[in-house]
């Protein structure tokens, strides 16, 4: 270990936490009235930490605070998502909350504060940093979730979460001391050496992963450990839950890949066989549930239990190309959640949200664009040829076939055929239902907005606008991760 | 032929009990007495620090966890009027399939420590190796760490209380319409004019009602 | 000679490829002849062979090639053949011969002529198998092989539905016996060391005492094998307890009644028992068992038989008392007395059904006897078999049963033992019914005034004259005269030279003040004893005239007067009911769970109710699950976990032990 600090690595980190002390003066001298200025300032903040990071730090692998904290093109291309996530969730929040009367200033702080806790943990290069930022991301969303604090739904969410997220917390705990009394380290780099020698022999430290893996897949909502997301989706306020589906599932899965793939090498074949169970529970459990739901919140939280099992199959194959696919998957998956919650922020009528899928009914005779942008949004889930969501099924499972894992693979694409049905029974819902009431159309500009890019880069040009760059960007991301 | 050292005898001890409260935390039926057992856990956890030579953080565990951590759990108890019989109906559905899973993970997670065994190279892995009891005493040994190689976690846990501190407000914080609040600065700058009014009464007609103001 | 046994064992296997692969190409008339003409020389060689074995007291090991060498495990397949086999040839060979040529003829109208025929070789290649085995492996196939064959045969109007039920329960029956045989082989090994009798019977003496464990117990190890070797003949041979089988096996074709399920393949328990001889002498519990389990079938069938109605039936139960009373003769240790009636069994039970067969055919497929009557003027030919398979049967003198069924009385008595008593007790009773029964059949059949409809009655006639009456006609010679031939032979003075050490011969009771060989002393009983089955025969037959030919409205009122008695044999001891209450019930309800749960709602579920329906259903299913309750996603999470880590514990502790 040595013993230099090099805060400079970490300078975006500590400009936005101190940005969010900052911020939280400012809220509390002025009150819940500054909510606008706060959430604006917040989103400059994002994009500030951005440009630092990306002019200042930039893709070298460096590490600071004595190799607890570690920068490389993986960390920035994970935290430039989780910067957009952060932004556009803050862009297209303001009329909810201001609906529903909880345009509270602590909302964008503690958006940031959770984005902060991301940072920390793609950054992570150490158990205990890999813990400290898993528990400040997810205490920031605990209060999230129970946001709407009158709400029933919306406590028993932020209940929910927070006790189940504290047990997997303590599996996850229980799996960091097991590998520390197993091998006597938590530096990734030293766990990585250790393990490599030691490899499967090590039973404790197999044990230790297991119980980690179970932590972490909770964080992702994997299967078996995905049972709160519904339930957590549904009672959270919309935008909490676009921000739930979009940014902490990136981390999570940065966090999932940095940990198997840098510290755990050389157990590859032991926790392969783990991502590949939870893959293919996760694939088939949100393939067949989200068939029965009617409400659109939940089936959007099975819609992404689905997603984190297709991005696990890359994971699983193992490879450098496997990683690329991942990132390139959750990217994807970005623009198409975000696109949709947005979509569903303008289901309002007159007497408030709505959120069943029938009320969706007839939309493309009420508001033509909306229902087009949303149509394109679930093809692009369905992973319908062309558009983008096609694209990042086609990289994990060509990647999964390469290394060997076509049965995988081929339950992936079974899963999709299934999950198919209900995306498309969104859109026949749209365009061939009779039309309900129309949506009232007061959701804000910069919802629109966020629904107009998204759309437009999921839809067949996909490929030119989103897909081309980002297999440059995560071929090199994916490199800096030591194969 | 067992013998034990006197230190030996009392980690057993402590061990022993700290193992044996914390069943009693979740088997008892009153949550009072489960709050009660827990404390017994952190009082005897805090003797095996001492039995570690980790005095400081012994008395951090007996002052923070028991004077304060625990005491809340205590009022939080009480102050609850919930109905622990009814929240326990469950409990014996699930006790066989519940017992079945904890026996089957237990047993192996016995068998994963019978099988530990302190790898050769493990000494050198340690990161930042603790400095001996008798060069320093352990509160200065803890500080020269946690405000150098540890200042990042150190840092990061601040900031999860503070978050902490932040939900906390949000979700309990409400500002009540009527709730009288003590505005210093205001009754500083208060007039005796502002406080009262001469008014003569004619007789046989009473005071009539003052105009409110502000 | 070795070349005779192998020919005559392997021309019907022959005979059943070329019926059952060439069967259509061929056409129905060329696998009649083929097979039948072929079972013709296979039982003219066994003839050859029976007399060759039984004058010159030959023995031919005949061993084709190992079949199974495995550590201490090795045994053969092989066509040995001792005066026993030689036994079991002559009556398999020729009863399947004359069966093969009466089948010709009464199958004449089926469809699917080749096939049966394809059957009936293939069944007696089976029993061939079964009979010429030098060890119990061999023994076991062919056991399995007749039992598929007889399967097969019973089921074979396959579109009646009561067919198919009867071959069904045969099969099922049959396996509980042949759980008990299989047992009875691993014990055999597991004492032995050995399947094969040469090494068996060698060191018998060696584990007279020997003891098997079981849940803490010791018990006497030859009578735990010799128990289990009787259950599966009991299941094979429709001993009381699995006999329900028989009487339901009479759905099948009557040449099969008469080849399967009166002459051979029911005579197969017969059989191993006798073969076993030297073991079973060595376990004098087992001994006793199979004495009181044979004395007991032959009362029980013979009492159900006095009120059956269906021609077939009441022969089906004679068979089964019969093959009782066979039991008995081994149960008390006169070996060659239960072979001896074996042997003279087959020919006039065979008799007897190919008559009945040819009463049937004559009545268009009529088998209930009270709508029958009169019949001895429209084929007396059928009725003059059939009266001296009576004769026979019911131990008239000089015919061929007098002379078994007879010892086997009088060795039960010579016996002096409790069961012997008990045996000696029973089987005179059933003598006695035996008669009744036999010339109630008779006399409801053949005399009196019709009771069938003019049409039929009218055009009742006796079948072709070689096809269906040489057989019968053989066989009568059989019944008549093989009793009287070989009785010196298999019982008498000739014992010992004819058997050659086949069976035991060991077996010795007081007589007189002397050690006599059982079957010797069965000869000298009191006067009293000897003429005990005559007498009975005599008032059952006298009974029978005055009930059947004389006051025939006499059996309605008695009926009447003892109904419940009536009902309690009519419904053959309520042993079906019982059995449907005990194991079918509740083996349906199971397997009604495991259709309904199993296959319906998982199998069924994803396949053919269609892919869509099945989605929605698990998603429902699935969807329940998400119930709302921390502690259910708690604890779904633990599980997950504990299942992960238990995997990783089982398979991480093989592979990675290593340190």
């Amino acid at each position: 270990m040595n013993g230099e600090l090099n805060l400079f690595v970490a300078l975006p980190e500590i400009i936005m936490a101190v940005w969010a002390m900052a911020l939280l003066m400012l809220g509390v001298f002025q009150g819940d009235k500054s909510y606008n200025q706060i959430s604006n300032l917040t989103i400059v903040g994002f994009i500030v930490c951005a440009i630092v990071m990306l002019v200042n730090v930039g893709g070298e692998r460096q590490v600071a605070f004595g190799g607890m904290f570690i920068s490389d093109a993986f960390a920035v291309f994970m935290k430039t998502l989780v910067y957009a996530g952060g932004a556009v969730v803050l862009l297209i929040s303001t009329t909810y909350l201001k609906d529903h009367k909880i345009a509270r200033f602590e909302f964008p702080i503690l958006v940031m504060l959770a984005s902060l806790g991301m940072l920390l943990m793609i950054s992570a290069n150490s158990l205990m940093s890999l813990y400290v930022g898993l528990e400040l991301q997810s205490l920031s969303l605990y209060v999230l979730a129970a946001m709407n604090r009158d709400r029933t739904r919306s406590t028993e969410a932020g209940l929910k979460y927070f006790l189940l997220g504290a047990l997997s917390s303590g599996m996850l705990l229980y799996g960091i001391s097991l590998i520390y009394g197993f091998t006597g380290t938590v530096d990734f780099d030293v766990l990585a050496q250790v393990l490599k020698t030691e490899g499967a022999s090590n039973i404790g430290a197999v044990i230790g992963i297991v119980f980690m893996l179970a932590g972490l897949a909770f964080k992702v909502s994997a299967v078996p450990f995905h049972m709160w997301t519904p339930d957590v989706y549904e009672g959270s306020p919309t935008p909490v839950t676009a921000f739930f589906a979009a940014a902490p599932k990136v981390a999570a899965l940065a966090l999932f890949i940095r940990v198997m793939v840098g510290a755990f090498p050389g157990l590859m074949h032991e926790w392969q066989q783990i991502v590949i169970f939870i893959s293919i529970a996760s694939m088939l459990v949100g393939a067949f549930i989200a068939l029965v739901q009617t409400n659109i919140k939940r089936l959007l939280a099975y819609s992404s239990i689905g997603h984190i099992g297709y991005a696990l199959v890359g994971l699983a194959a193992g490879t450098q190309a496997g990683v690329e696919s991942v990132l390139i998957y959750i990217a994807i998956y970005l623009t198409m959640t975000l696109g949709t919650f947005a979509s569903v922020l303008t289901m309002r009528r007159s007497e408030g949200m709505v959120e069943n899928i029938s009320d969706l009914a007839g939309l493309s005779r009420n508001n033509l664009p909306m229902a087009v942008a949303l149509a394109i949004f679930m093809f692009s889930l369905a992973g319908i040829p062309l558009l983008a969501g096609f694209w990042g099924k086609w990289y994990v499972f060509l990647a999964a076939v390469e290394a060997g894992l076509w049965p995988v693979a081929l339950i992936g694409l079974l899963a999709s055929v299934v999950s198919a049905f209900y995306y498309l029974r969104v859109v026949k819902i749209m365009f061939f239902d009779e039309p309900a009431a129309s949506f009232d159309g007061n959701h804000g500009r910069s919802v629109s907005f966020v629904i107009g890019v998204s759309a437009l880069i999921n839809s067949p040009v996909s490929y030119i606008l989103l897909v081309a760059p980002l297999i440059t960007a995560a071929g090199w991301a994916s490199k800096a991760l030591l194969f | 032929m067992l013998s034990l050292s006197l230190t030996e005898l009392a980690f057993y001890l402590f061990a022993f009990v700290t193992v044996a409260a914390g069943a009693l935390v979740i088997s008892a039926k009153n949550p009072v007495h489960s709050v009660l057992w827990l404390i017994l856990a952190f009082f005897s956890s805090a003797g095996l620090f001492v039995l570690m030579g980790a005095e400081f953080l012994a008395m951090l565990l007996v002052i923070v966890y028991v004077g304060a951590v625990a005491v809340l759990f205590l009022f939080v108890v009480m102050m609850l009027d919930i109905n622990f019989v009814e929240l326990r109906q469950g409990f014996l559905q699930y006790l066989p399939i519940g017992a079945l899973i904890g026996a089957i993970l237990a047993i192996e997670l016995v068998v994963l420590g019978s099988a530990w065994h302190f790898g050769p190279d493990v000494a050198s892995n340690i990161a930042a190796q603790a400095p001996a009891a008798t060069e320093v005493e352990n509160t200065k040994a803890l500080g020269q760490i946690i405000y150098t190689d540890y200042i990042f976690i150190f840092q990061t846990a601040g900031l999860i209380l503070l978050v902490a501190m932040i939900g906390a407000i949000v979700l309990t914080h409400r500002t009540r319409p009527g709730v009288k609040r003590q505005n210093i600065a205001e009754q500083v700058a208060r007039r005796p004019e502002d406080a009262f009014e001469l008014v003569d009464v004619e007789v046989g007609k009473g005071v009539p009602m003052p105009t409110k103001k502000g | 000679m070795e070349f005779a046994i192998k020919t005559l064992v392997f021309l019907p296997l022959i005979g059943f490829l070329i019926a059952g692969i060439f069967g259509s190409k061929i056409g129905d008339k060329a696998s009649q002849i083929v097979t039948t003409g072929l079972l013709f020389i296979s039982a003219a060689l066994s003839w050859m062979v029976f007399l060759d074995v039984a004058l010159d007291g030959n023995k031919y090991p005949v061993t084709l090639f190992n079949w199974v060498t495995s550590g201490t495990l090795s045994f053969d397949w092989s066509v040995s053949v001792d005066a026993l086999t030689a036994v079991m040839l002559v009556v398999v060979n020729s009863v399947s011969a004359l069966v093969h040529l009466y089948s010709t003829s009464y199958m004449e109208e089926d469809p699917h002529k080749p096939r049966f025929f394809a059957y009936l070789s293939l069944f007696t290649f089976m029993m061939l198998m079964l009979v010429t085995s030098d060890n119990l492996v061999q023994m076991f196939f062919g056991w399995e092989g007749v039992g598929v064959a007889s399967y097969l045969l019973i089921g074979f109007w396959f579109k009646k539905p009561t067919a198919n039920a009867a071959a069904i329960k045969a099969f099922v029956v049959n396996r509980v016996g042949d759980f008990g045989f299989a047992l009875g082989i691993y014990a055999t090994f597991l004492l032995f060391g050995s399947v094969e009798f040469d090494v068996i019977f060698a060191n018998v003496g060696q584990y007279k005492d020997a003891t098997m464990s079981f849940l803490g117990h010791d018990y006497h190890a030859l009578t735990v094998v010799c128990l289990l070797l009787f259950v599966g003949a009991m299941g094979k041979s429709a001993q009381l307890g699995l006999h329900t089988w028989l009487p339901d096996a009479m759905e099948g074709p009557t040449p099969v009644s008469a080849l399967i399920h009166a002459a051979t393949m029911v005579t197969a328990g017969v059989f191993l028992v006798a073969r076993f001889s030297p073991v079973f002498v060595e376990a004098p519990d087992a001994m006793a068992v199979v004495t009181v389990v044979g004395a007991l079938t032959a009362f029980f069938a013979a009492t159900v038989g006095l009120v059956q109605n269906d021609i077939k039936r009441v022969i089906a139960y004679s068979t089964c008392s019969q093959l009782g009373y066979m039991f008995v003769a081994l149960g008390v240790g006169a070996f060659g007395g239960g072979v001896f009636h074996l042997f003279t069994h087959a020919f006039f039970k065979a008799l007897l059904f190919l008559g009945a067969g040819s009463v049937i055919h004559a009545m268009h497929h009529e088998q209930d006897m009270r709508n029958m009557g009169g019949l001895l003027k429209k084929i007396p030919f059928t009725a003059t078999v059939m009266f001296i398979g009576n004769l026979a049967i019911t131990g008239v003198p000089l015919l061929s049963g007098y002379y078994s069924k007879d010892l086997i009385i009088e060795a039960a008595f010579a016996a002096h033992s409790g069961v012997g008593e008990f045996a000696f007790f029973m089987t005179v009773v059933a003598a006695l019914m035996t008669s009744f029964y036999s010339w109630r059949l008779w006399f409801m059949t053949f005399l009196g005034e019709s009771r069938a409809d003019a049409h039929t009655y009218d055009h009742a006639h006796e079948g072709p004259m070689f096809q269906m009456r040489f057989p019968l006609a053989a066989l009568a010679v059989g019944a008549l005269a093989a009793g009287w031939t070989f009785k010196e032979a298999f019982i008498g003075h000739d014992v010992a030279g004819f058997w050659n050490g086949a069976i035991d011969l060991s077996v010795k009771v007081m007589s007189h003040g002397e050690s006599l060989p059982i079957m010797e002393a069965a000869h000298h009983v009191p006067g009293a004893v000897k003429l005990a089955p005559m007498i009975a025969m005599i008032v059952g037959l006298l009974l029978a005239a005055w009930f059947y030919a004389r006051k025939t409205d006499l059996p309605q009122r008695t009926a009447k007067t003892f109904n419940l008695l009536y009902d309690f044999l009519l419904n053959k001891w309520y042993f079906d009911e019982l059995y449907d209450f005990l194991f079918v019930k509740p083996s349906f309800a199971l397997g009604r769970i495991f259709w309904k749960r199993g296959d319906e709602q998982t199998i069924d579920g994803f396949g053919p109710n269609g892919v869509s329906a099945a989605v929605a259903m698990v998603a429902a299913k699935v969807r329940k699950l998400q119930t709302g309750y921390v502690y259910h996603y708690a604890f779904a999470m633990i599980v997950g976990l504990a299942a992960i880590v238990t995997w990783f514990m089982a398979s991480g502790i093989s592979s990675g032990a290593g340190h």
